[in-house]
């Protein structure tokens, strides 16, 4: 087990250390003198001088790089040009928001999704199936700030059933605060699940399916279990297992997703910072926001892969 | 979007005929005998017809007019935005600029990832990198990577085609480099190496032809892929200033607060988005028929 978990843990730090490296080296490769990103003139001498020592600008790259590395692992990523305080903390405060948005619409996408695709493999050939065929299809056509502009349109501001941004009334206390929550999450979790769930739902039909062809389903029949015993207790416990794998794949593409979701909805999140970085050119942020969301996905992923192993019989830890 | 169309098991298990298992004409009949081939394919070429002959369907939009947000009609098929323009050209003049970016894009995926793909598939020691290497790629957050090179190089048409292209690459190398190992292990390689053929010749003279038909599905998957990445950055106003793209038209309608009001500033893009990245993922998917001779039932 130590072994495992040391060697997943292992991969994961190589995995960001690369990230940051590459980011490093590129950001300086490409057109553009870093200084003149990092600072900007509306600033006084003394936080540029500031600026300029915490990122040691003055020399020479390698050690720029380590030096840079240092920072980071002490937390520090740099000041905002626009907020004039500590990336890190901005950043803090807007990942709760995007774990909450990211993790609630992964695990719906994961609960909705399993029992839509061992219907659809129940139902093979069928019009369940073909339904979701065409569905799985079509969600890789979704292009996210369409369908959550249309749910915030139809539902946010014709119907009025849920609110149209932001993340919670400021107004509340207690338990209507998390209601609030809840309410003001409906709507862009919805957009994340939509354009997940098809393509998620029918990779889950297709492995299931697999599955139903192997042996010891052949030999459960032989048993005399009926076919929905076979499905639901054999199959499906097959299957989950994989389709954890799956959906720890996908966290990259549903973190870009949030980004797109949280600048329609206005939600707090990191997506929309990134989104008002953009608008202000404040590459410090842009960075750290790309750096803290590795950081995210590839841990949510070590995660997922600990836990597929300890669910895993055939693992022995 | 999410999961693959063609996982590395499929492309593995696929045995690639060193010769076409379907004569040419027949392929064409196979791809076109279901309607959804034949439909994908003609609104693939609806969409090159209104790209390239953009200024003879509509002007290119600028400017300001007193029509402010009218609702779709006669003199305006799509309505117009706050500023009066037609959304109709934007929508025609916005094709272009997804279809460049789309395609060429997806070529520079293509060139990288077959490339990366038949040598890690071949060659042992670049193996062992390349995989590293595509396995981190496929990690990280793609779309806030590429947020923030494009932020920080001044954003054009260019600049947006390579920053997609060169981090697309990755899910094309690991398709390639699963079939290519199927293919290296088989005997005609063999037989290269025995009669002294050169690497660089096996990889390039006997390899790669046993890919290329995956070659072409990759690139329809891939540049349905590059449509919605470029959409993505020209919604979050990283789109080249100077050229009209669906995104862009989307982030005028988040940026100007009408998106309750004018359905269609947000409706027509968002259908053209759709019906692209639609049409060019199940023409990639017909393909895929194609090169299985498995599926096609004869």
């Amino acid at each position: 087990m130590a072994r495992f978990v040391l060697n997943r843990a292992l991969k994961a730090v190589l995995t960001v250390w690369i990230a940051i490296t590459a980011t490093f080296f590129l950001l300086r490769l490409l057109p553009g003198d870093p200084t003149t990103l990092m600072v900007e003139g509306d600033m006084t001498p003394e936080m540029r001088a500031a600026l300029l020592k915490t990122y040691g600008l003055d020399r020479p790259l390698l050690e720029q790089y380590v030096s840079y590395l240092r920072e980071l692992l002490h937390g520090n990523f740099g000041i905002s040009f626009r907020q004039i305080q500590p990336v890190s903390d901005i950043l803090l405060d807007r990942l709760p928001w995007t774990l909450l948005l990211a993790g609630v619409a992964f695990l719906l996408t994961i609960a909705v999704g399993i029992p839509i695709g061992v219907y659809a493999a129940a139902h093979r050939g069928r019009w369940p199936d073909r339904l979701l065929q065409g569905f799985g299809i079509a969600g890789h056509a979704l292009f996210v700030p369409s369908v959550a502009m249309l749910l915030l349109v139809w539902l946010g501001a014709r119907l009025g059933w849920f609110p149209i941004g932001g993340a919670i009334d400021p107004d509340t206390r207690g338990l209507a605060a998390y209601l609030s929550l809840a309410h003001h999450l409906v709507l862009p979790v919805a957009s994340l699940v939509l354009v997940q769930l098809g393509p998620y739902a029918l990779t889950l039909r297709t492995n299931l399916i697999d599955v139903l062809g192997e042996d010891y389903i052949r030999a459960a029949r032989a048993r005399g279990l009926s076919g929905r015993r076979r499905l639901w207790k054999h199959g499906l416990r097959n299957a989950i297992l994989p389709a954890l794998t799956l959906m720890g794949l996908q966290l990259g593409t549903l973190v870009g997703g949030a980004v797109l979701t949280e600048t329609v909805f206005a939600y707090p999140g990191v997506g929309r910072l990134i989104y008002e970085a953009v608008g202000q050119r404040d590459y410090p942020v842009l960075q750290g926001a790309f750096i803290m969301l590795a950081i995210t996905v590839v841990v949510a992923n070590a995660l997922t892969d600990l836990l597929y192993a300890v669910l895993n019989p055939r693992i022995r830890l | 979007m999410s999961a693959p169309l063609v996982t590395e098991a499929e492309a593995a298990a696929t045995a690639p005929a060193t010769e076409p298992a379907v004569g040419t004409r027949s392929a064409w009949r196979t791809f076109f005998r279901q309607p959804s081939g034949l439909l994908a394919a003609a609104v693939l070429v609806v969409m090159v017809l209104l790209a390239v002959f953009a200024p003879l369907i509509a002007d290119e939009p600028g400017g300001t007019s007193p029509d402010v947000l009218r609702s779709p009609s006669g003199g305006h098929l799509f309505g117009t935005d706050d500023l009066g323009q037609d959304i109709f050209a934007q929508v025609v003049w916005g094709t272009r600029t997804s279809l460049l970016i789309g395609v060429a894009a997806s070529l520079i995926a293509i060139v990288l990832g077959t490339a990366i793909g038949l040598a890690s598939a071949y060659f042992r020691r670049v193996d062992a990198v390349g995989t590293v290497v595509t396995d981190v790629m496929l990690a990280l957050p793609t779309l806030p990577l590429m947020i923030m090179l494009a932020a920080i190089v001044n954003p054009s048409v260019w600049t947006l085609t390579v920053i997609i292209g060169v981090f697309a690459w990755p899910e094309v190398a690991r398709l390639i480099r699963s079939q290519g190992l199927v293919v290296s292990a088989m005997p005609y390689i063999d037989g290269a190496r025995v009669l002294g053929a050169s690497g660089w010749r096996i990889v390039t003279r006997e390899i790669l032809p046993a890919v290329v038909p995956l070659i072409v599905v990759s690139v329809l998957l891939t540049a349905s892929r590059a449509v919605i990445s470029e959409a993505g950055l020209s919604f979050l106003g990283l789109g080249d200033p100077d050229a009209w793209s669906w995104g862009r038209i989307l982030l005028n309608a988040q940026r100007s607060g009408v998106v309750a009001i004018a359905w269609w500033q947000t409706l027509f893009p968002s259908l053209a988005i759709l019906l692209l990245v639609l049409a060019a993922t199940v023409a990639g998917m017909r393909f895929n028929d194609i090169r299985d001779p498995r599926r096609n039932g004869g």
